[in-house]
Order: structure tokens, then sequence, then C-alpha cells
């Protein structure tokens, strides 16, 4: 199905992915050596459930990243996910209920910025506001309690192993469909590659239907934030209005850091992936080695430049 | 015998300019049809209304006598009209193959495209053409020939009827455009049409059975090239008379302002020199896009030129010119530019006359010094450049295409320049305007200026210009004498190099 070349070839539109692998052994690597914590069964339990979230964010974010767009929006979305989740209420009327918000936010998102043609920065960023008012409207404090199936399907065990393990494993089938395995991918990176090389029209000219296509971008990033959302939501058993402050801009960086480059065309679902799993391992790792937070914030801005300079932003087909 | 492509009456305007006024154009199958004419005669407009991207505003389109319309070229290609435009539409990050079918995918199971199908059909495309690239290869490392190639390929893969070439051979060397012609006699031979643009006179002769010229957006003739000759066809796609709105020329002094040696253009070109006197008006004529606006542009850096001096006064200046200083240097030189594109490039369209003409100047001061209005000098400028408006508060924006280009010139007028580089000095301007600049312009050239100009419209070259350097395939191919030239003359030397 997928040759190989194109997944490691040199020129494939994968991006620059080797950068994140090669810093996630080093680090592990000095992780295991420098701190007595860290190579735990517990620890790499706990280092998965940090990871996830970001993950499944990340390849949302990928996905209209892929089309020269960007969401801020999905931070919000996570935390107005919880929100929901924690009101009293069947679980069979929330999780759905949840899932409609994000197509709700996803749609209005993806119709502003193809129809009214607004920035993608601006029409994201109104509706990070808006959701996450929201959020506060229905959850100001953190706390109320999320229906125990959820919580079941997050932190439980199933065949011995931790359910992580099944989000993952799914999480990462339904992205590689949707960006690698479908006529709908590859028309994403047709859209991007004509935005990078600026030949905007090109796709359209094909009889894409691009604008079509934009929206259920954004429709998708929206949803893999909610998914992201009921994973935390599980993680910590309650709604919290500020949980998903960071993971707008978490999420772009790791989609960085994995070589999908900003400007559309070129990225592969494994780069994001281990740019996920790299800002979760330096999160976890400099926890533990009880790093103050500057220097915290040092080193993850200090990775993120490093990866950025070392992949060569070719100009695409010029 | 029923034409293969039938376009009747078809009209294409763009606001108020009509760019294909009421054209017909048949073609029989098994033919190969060459499509000249002058700048701005409509070619390539008539075939991009032909190839869905431009919807005729009037006019059928009728393939193999059936009516067609095109939304977009996606149509056009089904209903069997393939396309291969100057500017290439390939998407870079996508590979061959994908290309190929995009919009089409072939699908395996589970709803996953099918690489391996599609690359076999690709590969057996690709083959028909004599070409072995790998189609699993992204379009971003293909070379300018081998995108071409593959454009064409992707035409005869969608089984078309009609193949529209639009100087298809502009990036090919010899062997190459051998492998075109062979492939062009095939599609002849499956009883195909193909239509050629191109401004390659030997090309037409050896390739194309039929010609069809076009000038100021109208058909003029089609005629069968068997029985003309060159010089015939130039004839037709000449014609107009050289209006009497040209003020006398007068002699230069003799005095070089700026010397150009051995600029290279790029690295295919062929080095260009020449001298600017003081009192002289330069022209770079020619066919449009032959090097003449990179050869100009190159003086001030908006082009990087690859070698090259240029001497003004005692100043030896070194190609390339950088792109971020260029300008500012060369104005601090005397040497002033004046872009085609007075609204995005020239004038600060937002901004009143007295700024847009007081701007050199306040951009060669200071930056904290506090702003003079420059009042005297700008109400100067406006009088000696005849600028009809209110007042120099005037929004720019506000005013005609003339007297937007008069206080466009004005601005270098202003600014003391001792050389002018002017790109299409009259475009979008009336007659009666355009004369006044005419007169300006010689003017400035008789007070001692320096001045090179570059316009589309050959007949303000001839009319305007002491000399004509004529410029194709991006080398100087001759120099005449303007009271001596023609529009025939220009062409030949263009077209006969």
């Amino acid at each position: 199905m997928i040759q190989l070349r194109r997944l490691f070839g040199k020129n494939s539109r994968q991006g620059n992915w080797w950068a994140p692998l090669v810093l996630i052994i080093g680090t592990t690597a000095v992780l295991i050596a420098t701190t007595v914590d860290f190579a735990t069964p517990q620890n790499a339990s706990n280092l998965l459930a940090q990871a996830m979230p970001l993950i499944i964010v990340a390849i949302g974010q990928m996905i209209v990243i892929v089309l020269a767009g960007m969401d801020l929006s999905v931070g919000s979305v996570m935390s107005m996910t919880t929100a929901i989740l924690a009101l009293d209420g069947s679980p069979f009327v929330l999780i759905p209920l949840v899932f409609l918000a994000a197509i709700a936010v996803g749609l209005t998102n993806g119709i502003a910025i193809v129809k009214l043609n607004v920035h993608p920065i601006i029409a994201t960023l109104s509706m990070q506001f808006i959701v996450i008012g929201i959020a506060q409207l229905l959850r100001p404090v953190a706390g109320g309690s999320v229906p125990e199936i959820v919580v079941t399907m997050v932190t439980g065990r199933i065949f011995g192993m931790p359910t992580t393990i099944l989000w993952g494993i799914a999480v990462i089938a339904i992205a590689w469909k949707v960006l690698h395995g479908s006529r709908f991918g590859l028309h994403l990176f047709a859209i991007g590659g004509g935005v990078a090389s600026g030949q905007t029209d090109a796709a359209h000219n094909y009889g894409l239907p691009d604008q079509r296509i934009v929206i259920k971008a954004y429709v998708l990033s929206a949803l893999f934030a909610a998914l992201a959302g009921v994973f935390i939501a599980g993680r910590i058993a309650s709604g919290d209005p500020s949980v998903g402050s960071q993971f707008a801009l978490d999420s772009i960086t790791a989609v960085a850091i994995g070589g999908t480059q900003l400007s559309g065309g070129v990225g592969g679902l494994h780069g994001t992936i281990l740019g996920a799993i790299l800002m979760a391992l330096l999160a976890n790792g400099m926890n533990l080695a009880n790093l103050s937070a500057f220097l915290q914030g040092a080193i993850k801005g200090g990775i993120l430049l490093l990866v950025i300079a070392l992949q060569s932003r070719k100009r695409m087909g010029l | 015998m029923q034409p293969i492509v039938s376009m009747i009456n078809v009209t294409k305007a763009f606001g108020p300019n009509i760019a294909v006024n009421a054209v017909s154009l048949e073609i029989l199958p098994g033919t190969v049809r060459a499509l000249m004419g002058e700048n701005g005669a409509g070619k390539s407009t008539l075939m991009k209304v032909l190839a869905g991207v431009h919807q005729p505003d009037t006019g059928t389109i009728a393939i193999k006598g059936i009516d067609q319309s095109f939304a977009n070229p996606k149509q056009a290609l089904a209903a069997g009209v393939s396309t291969v435009f100057q500017e290439l539409s390939l998407l870079p990050n996508l590979t061959i193959a994908e290309n190929m079918f995009l919009g089409r995918e072939i699908i395996g199971r589970f709803g996953v495209p099918n690489n391996p199908s599609m690359e076999d059909a690709t590969r057996a495309a690709l083959a028909e053409l004599g070409l072995t690239i790998d189609p699993g290869t992204l379009v971003s490392e293909l070379s300018i020939a081998e995108r071409q190639f593959v454009e064409i390929a992707h035409g005869i893969k969608a089984d078309a009827d009609v193949f529209v070439l639009d100087e298809p051979t502009a990036a090919l060397n010899a062997a190459d455009v051998e492998v075109l012609n062979a492939q062009i006699r095939r599609l002849k031979a499956a009883g195909k049409a193909v239509i050629y643009i191109s401004h390659r006179m030997d090309e037409i002769f050896n390739i194309c059975d039929d010609v069809t010229v076009m000038k100021d957006g109208q058909h003029v003739a089609t005629t069968t090239l068997d029985t003309l000759t060159p010089d015939g066809l130039i004839a037709l796609m000449v014609g107009r008379e050289l209006r009497d709105l040209f003020p006398d020329r007068s002699p230069s002094s003799g005095v070089v302002r700026l010397k150009c040696q051995d600029l290279l253009i790029s690295a295919t070109a062929t080095p260009v020199s020449f001298d600017l006197h003081a009192g002289e008006i330069l022209g770079l004529a020619g066919l449009e896009g032959q090097g003449q606006q990179d050869i100009a542009r190159s003086m001030i850096g908006q082009h990087t030129a690859i070698s090259g001096t240029l001497t003004i006064g005692v100043h030896c200046i070194s190609m390339p010119v950088s792109s971020s200083s260029g300008v500012r240097d060369m104005q601090e030189l005397k040497l002033g530019f004046v872009p085609e594109d007075r609204k995005e490039e020239g004038l600060l369209i937002g901004a009143s006359i007295s700024e847009n003409i007081g701007i050199s100047l306040q951009a060669a001061r200071f930056a904290y010094q506090t702003v003079t209005q420059f009042k005297d000098l700008v109400a100067q400028t406006m009088r000696d450049m005849n600028v009809k408006a209110e007042s120099p508060a005037a929004n720019v924006g506000s005013l005609s295409g003339g007297n937007q280009q008069k206080v466009l010139l004005g601005r270098y007028l202003a600014s003391d320049m001792d050389i002018l580089i002017i790109e299409e000095p009259t475009r979008g301007v009336d007659i009666g305007a355009k004369a006044e600049i005419y007169k300006l312009l010689r003017a400035l050239a008789d007070d001692g200026k320096a001045i090179i100009v570059l316009s589309r419209e050959t007949v303000e070259l001839i009319g305007l210009c002491d000399r004509l350097l004529v410029v194709h395939d991006q080398a100087v191919v001759r120099e005449i004498e303007g009271d001596v030239a023609t529009e025939h003359a220009i062409l030949d030397a263009a077209l006969n190099p």
C-alpha cells in the first residue's frame, strides 16, 4: 500500500522527521542515565498517558497545517469537552454532545475561513475566545464529576494492558487512514502544495472541491481536539475550563518539530507523533529532574528552534 | 470533414479591456494550427477560454460538433481539450502519478488510493513520449522540460482530441524539441488537432500546417503556411499606422551617462552591452518577455543578474546589484527607475499628489528630520508635468490614468535624476495624455537627461526613441536607429536573428 521509499526516501513529502527521532533517542538515553525515577514501568505508563492528549490534538492540528492553515481553537475545545462531560447527565447524552459541539466549532471555523475569507489565525482565535467562554459558563471552576464509563475507558486496563495503548493504536490507525490512506488526504496535500508553491488555484483547477475539503479539515481538527478532551476528562475525572490552555500552541509546536511545514503541502503522520512524544518526554523528564520552570521553558524553546533550523525549508517546486 | 474544434464569435473582456473580440477559430482533425500575434493580441486569452480557465462572455465552443461550456480546466480536459500553458500547473509536492490522477484517483481496497496501478498507467503514458522517468518522483524534482513533457503526457493519457501548446519549446533544448515534434506528428497522424502558440518562426514553418493571426483581440487572417513566407507572416501580424503624436527627435550630446558591459541576466542569456548618452532616448524593443524587463531591472537589483558591469560617471558597479538597497543606491547616483505597474509598484495610492511627488526627496533625507512639504517644488513639478488636479493635497487614487502617470514621472523630475529607466511610460493612458508624456520625455532628454524606455507598444518605441535595441531570447540581436525603424524591421530582427 504505501511504499517504504515514500516514507523514508529523500525529498518525500513526509517532511524532516528524523530530527525528533534522534532527539527522542538522545533524551531517553540521557534521562535513563541521570534520573533515577525515569526508567520505571510506572513512569512509562505515566509518560504514555501524558503524551496521548498531545498526540491526538497534534494530529488534528496537522490536518489543517498541511492545508497551510492553523487552528488556535483546539485548546478551548478540549476545555469545553471536559466541562460538558462534567455536567449532570447520562454519558449517552453527554458524549455525543461533546462531538456535536466540536463539529459546530469546526464548521464555524471552516465556513469563516472559506466563505468569509477570514484568515485562519483570526477565525480560530475568535472561536477560541467564544469556546472558552462556553467552557467557563458550563464550569466556572474546576470540579464536577465525569461519567464513570469515560474514566474507565481512559484509565482502565484491558487484556492486562492499559487502555491507553488501545487509544494509541486506534488514533494512529484513524489518522493514517485520513492523511495517507485516502483520497481526502491526498487532496489535503494537493491543496496545501498549491498554496505553498504560490499556485493557489491549482487544486481548484483540477476540479477538486477545495472549499468542502478545507471545511472538513477544520471539523476534523475540532473532533480530534474533542477526543483529546475526552481523554483528559477521563484522567482528571472532572471538568476544568483551563485544562486545554497550553494545547493550541503545544500542538503547533509538536507538528512543526515533526517536520510538517507551516507553509503547507509537506508533512507526515509519523513526524507529528514523534514530535508530540518528544515534547511529552521532555516535560516528563524535566519534571522528574526537578528543573526550574524557566529552564523547562528555555529547553522547550531551544529544541523547537534547533529542530526548525535543521529542516531545510526548500521552496517547493521552484 | 467536420472541424474537431469550433470556436465561434468568442468574446472575452476584463472590465473595459476587450481581450478577445468576436474571434472564430475552426480546426480540422489531423492538423497543426499555429496561433500568432503581437503582444496583447489575445492569443493566450483565447486559449484560456478554450482550456476552461476563463469563461467567454459571448460565443460558443464545440468539440467534435458538440457544444460545450467549461467551468474549469478539469471539465475542459474531460471534454477532450488538453492544454499545456507556460505557467505549469503541476503540484510540486505530489508525484507524477498523483498529479496525473488527481481528482480521478484509482481507489483500491478499504478506500486507499491504489498507487501501484496509478503508477503503472502513468509509466505507460510517459513511455509513449519516450520518457523513462519514475512516476513515483515528486514533481518538484523534475526539470522544467520534464514537467512540460509530463503535462503533455497528461493530455495524451486523458485521450484528448485537442492539444493546445503555449510556447512549448521555451525551456527545451534541440533534442527535446525533436522529441516534441515527433509526438506532435504522432498526434496529427492519430487525427488529433494541435494548436501551437510560439514566436519561433523556424518551428512554426517546420511543424505547423496553418496559421491564425490575431491582432488587438481580433482575428486577422487564417491561412496555410505552405504558400506563406516569414516576411508575409510578419506583414500579417503588423499593420497599425504610426500615429502623428510624437515630438521630433533631437540629437544626443554624445556624453556617455551609463555604460553597460556584458550584462548577463541568466545562465542561458547572451551578454548585453550598450552605451546610454545624455540627451538620448533608448528603447528596448522586441516581443514581450524576451528579457527586456530583466535587463532594465538588473540595473536596480530587482532582477538578480549573474554578472556584468555598470559604469555611471566615475562609479563602477558590478552585478548583481543588491536587491534590498539597489533602488536607493542607484538614486544616489541619480538613476531613477519608473516601474510599469504604477498602482502596485510606483505610486502610493492612498497618499496625496504632493506626498507622492516628494517621496523620493523625503527618502533621501535623514530619517528623523522634520518633514518639509516641498510645497514650491511640488507646485512647480505639477505645472511642468501639467497634472490636472484640484490641489496638491488631492488623493492620487482619484486621478485619471494619465494624470497618475504624470505624477509618477514628476517624482523623478523633482528629485532631479540624470538617468531614467521607464517601463511602459503610457500604460493605461489615453491619447491626449500620451502625447503630453512623449513631449515631456523629449524635453527631459533635451535637458541633458538620458532615458531608457521599455514598452510593449512597438509604435510608441519607434515614435519616441532615438535608438532601439531589439531584444530577443535574452540577447540584443540588433540596433536600429529610431528614424528608420519600422515595426516590420523590429519583428524581422526579433524573429530572424
